[in-house]
């Protein structure tokens, strides 16, 4: 994946975008236990990032913290 | 065997009621295994014996060294079966006070984690943001056998044998957290695998978040 914008941040809705294009490549046999919330299919969490709610949102912060770590990491080698 | 223990007792709570419950049960399952064939006592409230009345009787009883509580919860509280709070900010902290104390439950270390803490010579390791993992279906009747799930318990279940190892509170967590990122560099050498992605995503989340509070030099003796 190119990096040529740097630091550029992203928007919600491109957040949002990119979560559901990872999500909808998943396996329909897995599930996301997201703590207290319970426990969620891959259609029950596009649905979620589709709506916007606390667990869509909670996904979609999960998704790209781990995304932005890598640059940290990457330099740090 | 590997080092010794002590006299101290391990309590377990393990409610078994959804999906989530079944699995960190489970793997708190295995760790009750390991440590009866190193001759550690442990206590397994199970299911509904995961009630708040079982619970502080027992340990109040038994006074553990080590409690180690599964179960959905929030800032303020741990639950067990059926969602019936265990343990409550501002209510009956002090039945953790002088013991080490891991939850695999949501949030609990900011608010439940830091009163805990605050009493002396108490470690409270939990979680201070929403604990996740990923499952397969078709594994609910086995979940310790679920490869999607194995990272997150391995990882989790660490904290418990460093303890066990007579480790302190701080470095069993650093220990569980290489451990995860050894299991997370495995899942990220997978990455063509949407699967895997998300769990790595899930895994990296929960190492972050995994903290101590309260005396973090404490030890099981």
């Amino acid at each position: 994946m190119n990096q040529k914008n740097g630091d550029k941040k992203m928007s919600d809705e491109e957040v949002r975008k990119l979560v559901l294009a990872r999500l909808s490549v998943m396996s329909p046999d897995v599930y996301i236990a997201v703590g207290s919330d319970g426990s969620f299919s891959r259609d029950e969490m596009i649905q979620r990032v589709e709506a916007g709610d606390e667990i869509g949102r909670e996904i979609s912060d999960i998704q790209m913290e781990w995304l932005r770590s890598w640059k940290d990491r990457l330099v740090q080698v | 065997m590997e080092g010794s223990f002590g006299s101290g007792m391990i309590l377990f709570t393990r409610p078994d009621y959804d999906p989530v419950t079944k699995y960190i049960s489970a793997w708190s399952k295995v760790l009750i295994r390991e440590s009866v064939e190193k001759a550690i006592e442990c206590i397994d409230l199970f299911d509904d014996k995961a009630n708040k009345k079982e619970f502080e009787g027992r340990v109040l009883k038994t006074n553990p060294s080590l409690v180690v509580l599964n179960g959905h919860g929030n800032n303020d509280c741990v639950t067990g079966q059926d969602q019936e709070p265990l343990v409550i900010k501002g209510q009956n902290t002090n039945i953790l006070a002088s013991r080490i104390t891991y939850a695999i439950s949501c949030d609990s270390a900011k608010g439940l984690g830091d009163e805990v803490g605050k009493y002396p010579s108490t470690a409270y390791i939990g979680y201070d943001r929403k604990f996740g993992f990923m499952y397969s279906h078709g594994f609910l009747s086995r979940p310790e056998e679920d490869p999607l799930a194995k990272p997150f318990m391995e990882f989790s279940n660490q904290v418990v044998r460093g303890l066990i190892k007579e480790h302190t509170a701080e470095e069993c967590i650093q220990r569980a957290k290489e451990v995860g990122e050894a299991n997370l560099r495995k899942l990220e050498s997978s990455l063509s695998d949407p699967d895997i992605q998300m769990a790595a995503a899930f895994l990296w989340r929960d190492i972050n978040h995994l903290v101590v509070r309260g005396d973090e030099h404490k030890k099981i003796y």
